[in-house]
């Protein structure tokens, strides 16, 4: 899974949001290394859908201007789970190994 | 015109990129994220938006519109996509191995001409060539619509599989001793390719993408300001 893709779904997993508020989430995450443009925002959120990981939530009218809020599938939820557990898994490993090798490298 | 419609009308410009599928369900929602994101002040797109908007618009045209979970159908779109590089192969053989080719002709006809030896060229190894060539277009073609769950795309690739194994079975009964041993070898290949791409592609579930055909359909709320 693509970083991108991995901090959207995480974005969502906090519950519903639209794509601005989803560009600001991602850009926090990540404190501010990654920061998504609407076109590959939409190129993500159109896989995702596909993929059935993400659907849509809802539809607001703010200001004469349309926000479609996004939330996470059950699929989605297991799917952005078993990548943490996967992340989490190799940092451990690599913080070990970097343990064993006398300390964090510098 | 005031800042805000002038960049509005910038963007919408750039969104006329996008497939007509997507523009009529998100060019609203889109556009609202881009005024969102723009500064104040701002009066049209910047470059690097622009080529973000393309280069995504650009990327939902050409990709397969097929879930993760249909590998079938993915199996399939990447042979027909390693097809189309063996058939690139099969026009560059071609030219390639023409010495090789015209030795072996006069060895079998050593009375050849010069212009004999032309005719052939022309009539026989530049529409081979220009055949490969095309094809390459028709393996793109088809993958392309595949992605695309057009189901009429079986039938044409099956009936372009005929052609071409028929086309091969008939050079190697009536012309094997004169080929070059890379020709006959990258055209068995490429037959197989197009045997397993058939193969798959018959065992695919073809359905319309999820997007529109499983859409939820979300609850509209109007906002108290709005």
């Amino acid at each position: 899974m693509q970083e991108a893709t991995f901090l959207i779904l995480t974005a969502l997993a906090a519950g519903s949001q639209h794509g601005y508020g989803i560009m600001s989430d991602v850009a926090q995450i990540s404190n501010g290394r990654v920061r998504l443009r609407a076109g590959t925002l939409y190129s993500a959120l159109d896989r995702l859908r596909l993929d059935g990981l993400i659907s849509i939530d809802r539809e607001e009218i703010v200001e004469n201007r349309l926000r479609r809020y996004y939330r996470l599938t059950p699929e989605g939820s297991k799917e952005l789970a078993t990548e943490a557990a996967r992340f989490q898994s190799n940092a451990a490993s690599a913080i070990a190994r970097l343990g064993v090798a006398g300390g964090m490298a510098r | 015109m005031t800042d805000t419609a002038a960049l509005e009308r910038g963007y919408r410009r750039w969104l006329r990129c996008y497939p007509k599928k997507f523009r009529r369900e998100h060019e609203a929602e889109v556009l609202t994220v881009l005024m969102a994101g723009a500064r104040a002040g701002q009066r049209r797109p910047e470059p690097m938006e622009c080529l973000d908007l393309m280069s995504s618009a650009l990327s939902m045209h050409l990709r397969p519109r097929v879930p993760r979970s249909n590998r079938s159908a993915l199996n399939a779109i990447k042979l027909m996509y390693i097809g189309a590089v063996l058939e690139l192969a099969v026009a560059i053989v071609i030219l390639a191995t023409v010495a090789d080719l015209k030795s072996n002709v006069l060895t079998s006809s050593p009375s050849l001409t010069e212009g004999e030896w032309h005719a052939i060229v022309v009539g026989q190894l530049a529409p081979l060539d220009v055949g490969a060539i095309l094809s390459v277009g028709v393996w793109l073609w088809m993958a392309w619509s595949i992605g695309r769950g057009h189901r009429w795309a079986r039938i044409v690739f099956a009936l372009f599989f005929a052609l071409n194994i028929s086309s091969l079975l008939n050079g190697l009964v009536h012309g094997s001793a004169v080929y070059a041993r890379p020709d006959l070898a990258i055209a068995i290949l490429l037959c197989l390719v197009e045997l397993a791409a058939v193969t798959v592609l018959f065992r695919v579930k073809i359905a319309p993408s999820r997007s529109g055909a499983n859409r939820n359909q979300p609850r509209v709320t109007r906002d108290a300001d709005g």
